[in-house]
């Protein structure tokens, strides 16, 4: 038989709803539509639905300029949702989080570093008494180790000698009594593929690093590539979905992001009052660099940082 | 996942009157599609973002049909339909049709039965889906989501859609038969071997009936006839109910006092009337409907939903629901065709 009797014959504009239809879904639609005309609300895209939908296709389709980096047929690609620690009050009922391909064939610590998380940016210390000093070291640096929770095994990462086994803690835990968990293991994030692992989909899995900062994992869908997909391995793990945080502004101008933050402070308003570098050397310092008032001084890395 | 609204009666009243059509031919599909200018339903003015997700639900819904329990006339239907759908979609790249592992030996049996019953023109639409890579290999069927449902959709099957659930002949199969008939043989050469006359088994020894395999078998057959007799007067009084007056249906249908009439139509009612979520930018159009257990969460809630879905309007609401109610009047209607009586001798009629 042929094909092809669907499509329309003649010219037709998909924006306009032909005003006779039979069908249900359309004449709600006009409904609703009409109904926006008439109240003149105006309908643009946002730029948060912009960056949207730019994150989920901008991959779509791109191939490498490597042959050797093309995927094969067969690999499989997983969606996994990756939830930001809770630090807001107002997220409490629906969880931030990120979405990221990944590969079948692609290894547990690929995913890993390509997690990217506020804490990891943190500087420790105080520095009221010498700002210009606060060191380079961020604690991604500081605190390599990090692990992986996936049906009852833990993957450390154990690249590094400075990486630490922090799952041996819990799995001293829950041996030291009959708590009702099967044994738990332990092993290494640099050995395992995805394609080695057994999953559940929708279930919570967690990942931990910075000894405390705890992500969960929720995989949502595993399915064969397909030849419309990026196809590209040096693009993977893809990050296409991520949520919007606004950045915390400078108290004083409101113009830049906050950097400094500061407690227990004479000469601020509020307590934590966040200022931007600028601002705060100019309110807390005088001219030749001494410290002025009483106050404590941390440096500020603002979630909003990814954005 | 909020469904598209109108979308299931428009799907379901195209593939209602493909089954009225009684024919399984492409050429008799596309000319109902073109009837009813289903490409438009794509149309409207959507963002891209919107028509991403649109057509994801709507490729969703249309593969449900696809498989069992629906009988074998919906579920071509229902691939003509993916086929006119996957094609007409404005998405770019195109959206593709989920279908999961476990679905996939069905789908292979499906298509060799197209072949073996020469449908070809089914055969080769699916192939030309094949071809054009509109197929996603998932694990699961549905996509996950996780938005905090107001109420657990109930997938309700259209009754008239579904394969009569054949219980009596997915028992007695053609293989069950002819299991019966070897052992029965067997039972008799036994009989025979150890009774005094070789040839006959002794008298002493007749418990069963001889042939009570091949009225096993009549049996089964009486009842699939019956069955189809049943669902042929289910749809003609559809038929002739739909030419009568809309006001003494109502009344018709309210004299009907049968018990199961009235709790099919309370779990309809129900799920006409489930909440809807609305976005935070419209919190000033209230929901139309009330729901008795929709509770606090009614019209304000705090997600960032980014559509509002809207429900249908009070007045479809109502029409839906006599249409509702028909189907089951006429279940009610057809308890009271009985069941052929089954005589104690292996005679038929």
């Amino acid at each position: 038989s042929t094909d092809m009797l669907m499509s329309s014959e003649k010219e037709e504009d998909s924006d306009v709803i032909p005003e006779d239809s039979s069908l249900l879904t359309l004449r709600i639609r006009k409904k609703a539509l009409d109904r926006r005309e008439e109240k003149i609300i105006v309908d643009r895209a946002c730029r948060q639905e912009t960056l949207t939908y730019e994150m989920e296709s901008h991959a779509t389709g791109k191939r490498p300029d490597n042959p050797t980096d093309l995927i094969e047929e067969g690999e499989l690609l997983l969606t996994l949702n990756i939830f930001y620690p809770v630090i807001f009050q107002k997220h409490k009922d629906h969880k931030p989080y990120q979405t990221v391909l990944v590969l079948g064939s692609q290894k547990l610590t690929e995913l890993r570093d390509s997690i990217s998380c506020v804490s990891d940016l943190q500087i420790g210390g105080e520095f009221s008494c010498q700002p210009d000093q606060a060191p380079e070291h961020i604690s991604k640096d500081l605190y390599k180790s990090a692990f992986f929770y996936f049906e009852g095994i833990f993957y450390n990462d154990k690249r590094y000698p400075e990486c630490r086994d922090l799952s041996r803690i819990i799995i001293e835990w829950s041996e030291s009594h009959d708590r009702g968990y099967e044994n738990l293991q332990s092993a290494k994030m640099e050995d395992y593929v995805f394609n080695d692992l057994s999953l559940k989909i929708g279930f919570p899995y967690l990942y931990c690093h910075q000894g405390n900062c705890e992500h969960i994992i929720i995989i949502t869908d595993i399915r064969l590539i397909h030849h419309d997909d990026c196809l590209d391995r040096n693009l993977y793990p893809l990050l296409v979905k991520k949520h919007w945080l606004c950045t915390r502004k400078c108290f004083v101008c409101k113009m830049y992001t906050a950097r400094w933050v500061t407690n227990r402070d004479s000469l601020a308003p509020e307590d934590p009052c966040f200022f931007c570098d600028v601002c705060f050397r100019m309110l807390h310092y005088d001219a030749e660099g001494n410290k002025l008032g009483e106050f404590l001084a941390y440096p500020y890395v603002d979630p909003g940082i990814f954005n | 996942m909020s469904g598209v609204p109108g979308l299931k009666e428009d799907f379901e009243e195209l593939l209602g009157a493909f089954q009225q059509a009684d024919t399984v031919r492409f050429e008799r599909f596309a000319e109902l599609w073109r009837e009813r200018r289903f490409h438009t339903i794509f149309y409207g003015r959507i963002r891209a973002l919107e028509r991403n997700k649109l057509t994801k639900k709507t490729l969703d819904l249309a593969q449900q049909y696809f498989f069992p329990p629906y009988s074998f006339q919906i579920r071509v239907g229902a691939l003509y339909l993916l086929y006119g759908l996957y094609n007409a979609q404005l998405c770019q790249p195109k959206q593709k049709i989920r279908i999961a592992l476990k679905d996939w030996p069905e789908i292979q049996k499906f298509q060799l039965d197209l072949l073996d019953s020469q449908h070809y023109d089914a055969a080769y639409i699916f192939r030309r889906l094949r071809l054009a890579r509109a197929f996603h290999f998932t694990a699961m069927p549905k996509l996950l989501t996780y938005r905090t449902k107001k109420k657990i959709e109930e997938n309700y099957f259209k009754e008239e859609f579904k394969d009569p659930s054949n219980r009596v002949n997915s028992l007695i199969t053609n293989d069950v038969l002819e299991e019966l008939m070897n052992i029965h043989d067997h039972y008799q050469k036994m009989k025979c071997v150890i009774s005094a006359d070789k040839s006959q088994p002794d008298k002493a020894l007749s418990l069963i009936k001889d042939d009570f395999v091949v009225s096993l078998k009549d049996i089964t057959l009486e009842h699939q006839e019956w069955q189809q007799n049943r669902m042929e007067l289910l749809r003609n009084s559809k038929v002739t109910n739909e030419t009568e007056d809309k006001k003494k249906e109502e009344i018709f249908l309210q004299s009907e006092g049968s018990e199961r009439a009235n709790a099919l139509a309370r779990i309809k009612y129900k799920s006409y009337s489930a909440v809807v979520e609305v976005s935070k930018s419209r919190r000033h159009r209230q929901v139309q409907l009330e729901s008795s257990e929709s509770g606090s969460g009614c019209g304000k809630s705090p997600s960032r939903s980014k559509k509002a879905s809207r429900r249908p309007q009070p007045a479809r609401r109502g029409s839906s629901e006599v249409r509702g109610e028909m189907q089951v009047a006429k279940e009610t209607v057809t308890q009271h065709i009985g069941m052929p009586v089954i005589i104690e001798e292996d005679s038929d009629e």
